[in-house]
């Protein structure tokens, strides 16, 4: 099999013809802030200030804010209506590799025991493009998660700069439904495969900032009831939670009510595990200090994820360190948990 | 950890969309208690009624529309299935709103979720040891009638209540029936009497350590508020009972009830997917003491 290749000038005509079939949705600064937003049609600046969004991938599958069902109350008693349907199909365009594993990771938890409908539904109805990714930040630390900046296999297709073209990989079925409808596209010749695999080596070796994640699920277990060593690591947070809420894995909701002139809505939205209400009770709090939160963001993603799902929820993206109001770097938190030598009983 | 460490149950699992609720009308409200209510509810869809089944143990996501929706036991027994219960204290926003309601009002509910009390286990048991306290019988009644009406194939049964006075006493009618029957040991005890009380006066750990059940091939299921609890355990324990001889319920704060939404995570552990019945050795397993 061989790889495809298209010119950065052909992107738009691309993105056109794909748009004829999906919702295509490409990186934006419309918001104030960088996400996926729906492709205005025509402008393909961002191949110039992308890095990365902002707002991570897993919000055009599981949004801030989703109506999950309508309710009214009429003579018959309540009437329960889904919202209009959701599942047309959409493409995302540009997708890092990071936030591309960190799907695959947001799937094992909405497909277990029982299934998310409308994380799942958009999920089968979107096709995602990947961007190998050849500018990383101070604050990404990718390749210590098991990551190659420009290498994806959890992508459809998957694109690498080389230079004035993107050579384009055909990484699943589906991604070669893609490429078969798109004109305008070449075979890649040898020599752009052989540029394609220094741009990924050189996008790796970019990649400075790296974490020791052997033996850290044990680390944290051990260090699990040094309350001293988590209030240090909690001791600069302010609950903020934008660390929780714009991490591409992360996935705690609330669900609530809104009721307006007798018409209802069920909504749910993003919730954090840094709120101290997340947990409140009438009668008491589990986490009501602030350490044992901090505690518990660290350990579901480093300790309690990799129990369950066998896999670390945490892509090394580096949003929750870049965007961080105070600086508080979750690195910084698991390079100094102690080393115990005593087993915990 | 699995449910089915605890539970032998089957699941079930709805179709279709998880987070849409049935409708269910409320059929008869028993105010236990001035703060405390024990509404009977029914399905609209009389079909559903018919095939709806859950174990003792499990829970529900109730809706009050407009006001949100909270997880709440199931507090009657599956062998009497022409309707169901749930008993709520009036505590926050939902259990207010559902304080309010009156017969015939319809609610939401989704469910069963959870694990539940493993019959198969306590079958086999010499003796089955009861303790709750305050609206802690809800969960422990459900299970209560289900061995009550399958009573020949459990053996000694002990149940020891309390409150913390006389008026706090929930299910006064089910305490009366347990105590006329001569096949159950029912201790009932307030914390503090008044002038018409002639039970037992003090707490249930207390009256638990006087009552000594043997623990010998016995099984304590132990609901009630945390205070209790943590005081409960020990005196298990100084009875010769064995972590594994103890069951209780865990209470969490819970949105989806099914193991996405993160709130009731100890570990790797949901509560609201993995229990909320647990035995004492897998609390004690638990990574943290954040329940």
């Amino acid at each position: 099999m061989s790889n495809k290749k298209v010119n950065k000038k052909d992107i738009a005509k691309l993105l056109e013809t794909w748009s004829q079939q999906f919702t295509v949705l490409a990186p934006s600064r419309e918001s104030g802030v960088a996400e996926m937003l729906k492709w205005d049609g025509k402008d393909t600046s961002f191949l110039d200030w992308y890095r990365n969004t902002v707002v991570p991938p897993k919000a055009s599958f599981f949004p801030p804010m989703e109506e999950m069902f309508r309710f009214q109350k009429d003579k018959e008693g309540y009437q329960i209506e889904l919202p209009p349907s959701n599942e047309h199909k959409q493409l995302i365009f540009g997708i890092r590799p990071c936030d591309a594993r960190a799907m695959a990771i947001l799937d094992m938890t909405f497909k277990d025991a029982y299934q998310d409908p409308y994380y799942l539904s958009r999920r089968n109805n979107t096709v995602l493009v990947g961007l190998g990714c050849i500018n990383p930040c101070e604050s990404c630390f990718c390749t210590s998660m098991g990551i190659s900046p420009a290498e994806s296999t959890d992508v459809d297709l998957m694109l690498t700069d080389i230079g004035d073209e993107f050579l384009i990989e055909e990484v699943t079925d589906k991604g070669k439904k893609l490429t078969a409808k798109a004109s305008g596209l070449k075979e890649a010749t040898k020599d752009d495969e052989a540029k394609a695999k220094e741009v990924k080596k050189t996008s790796h070796d970019k990649v400075t900032r790296k974490l020791d994640t052997e033996g850290i699920k044990d680390k944290l277990l051990a260090s699990f009831d040094d309350e001293g060593f988590w209030e240090k690591a909690a001791a600069k947070c302010i609950s903020c939670g934008i660390c929780t809420l714009l991490c591409p894995t992360c996935y705690c909701f609330d669900i609530n009510d809104e009721l307006v002139r007798g018409e209802g809505t069920r909504f749910r939205s993003w919730d954090s595990c840094g709120f101290s209400l997340y947990t409140k009770m009438p009668m008491e709090n589990p986490r009501q200090e602030k350490w044992r939160r901090v505690r518990q963001k660290v350990c579901h993603k480093y300790e309690f994820y990799p129990m369950t799902f066998d896999i670390i929820a945490c892509t090394g993206c580096g949003r929750c360190i870049r965007l961080c109001p105070v600086n508080w770097d979750i690195t910084q938190v698991l390079e100094s948990v102690p080393v115990k030598t005593e087993v915990r009983k | 950890m699995t449910a089915t460490d605890v539970s032998h149950g089957k699941r079930f699992f709805a179709r279709g969309n998880v987070y849409l609720p049935h409708i269910v009308v409320i059929e008869k409200i028993i105010e236990e208690t001035p703060g405390v209510r024990t509404l009977h509810f029914n399905f609209k869809d009389k079909k559903l009624q018919k095939e709806f089944t859950f174990e003792s143990g499990q829970f529900g996501e109730y809706s009050v529309f407009g006001i949100g929706e909270a997880p709440f036991c199931i507090s009657s027994s599956p062998t009497r299935h022409d309707h169901l219960e749930f008993t709520v204290q009036r505590v926050g926003r939902v259990t207010n709103a559902l304080h309010r309601l009156g017969v015939g009002a319809e609610i939401g509910f989704r469910g069963p979720y959870g694990n539940s009390f493993p019959l198969d286990f306590l079958k086999g048991k010499s003796s089955l040891v009861f303790v709750g306290g305050g609206i802690g019988l809800a969960p422990l009644r459900s299970l209560i009638w289900n061995v009550i009406d399958n009573r020949d194939k459990y053996k000694k049964i002990d149940i020891i209540y309390g409150a913390r006075s006389p008026a706090d006493l929930c299910f006064g009618y089910d305490l009366e029936a347990w105590g006329k029957d001569k096949t159950v040991n029912m201790v009932t005890t307030v914390d503090r009497g008044d002038d018409a009380w002639k039970g037992k006066v003090g707490v249930v750990p207390k009256i638990l350590e006087e009552v000594a059940p043997s623990a010998s091939n016995a099984v304590a299921i132990v609901c009630g508020p945390p205070i209790m609890i943590r005081f409960t355990f020990p005196v298990l324990e100084k009875l010769g009972f064995a972590p594994e001889q103890m069951l209780t319920t865990l209470e969490k704060r819970m949105k989806c009830g099914i193991g996405k939404c993160g709130r009731c995570n100890i570990g790797n552990v949901y509560v609201c997917r993995d229990g909320p019945v647990f035995s004492y050795a897998q609390i004690k397993s638990f990574v943290s003491s954040e329940y």
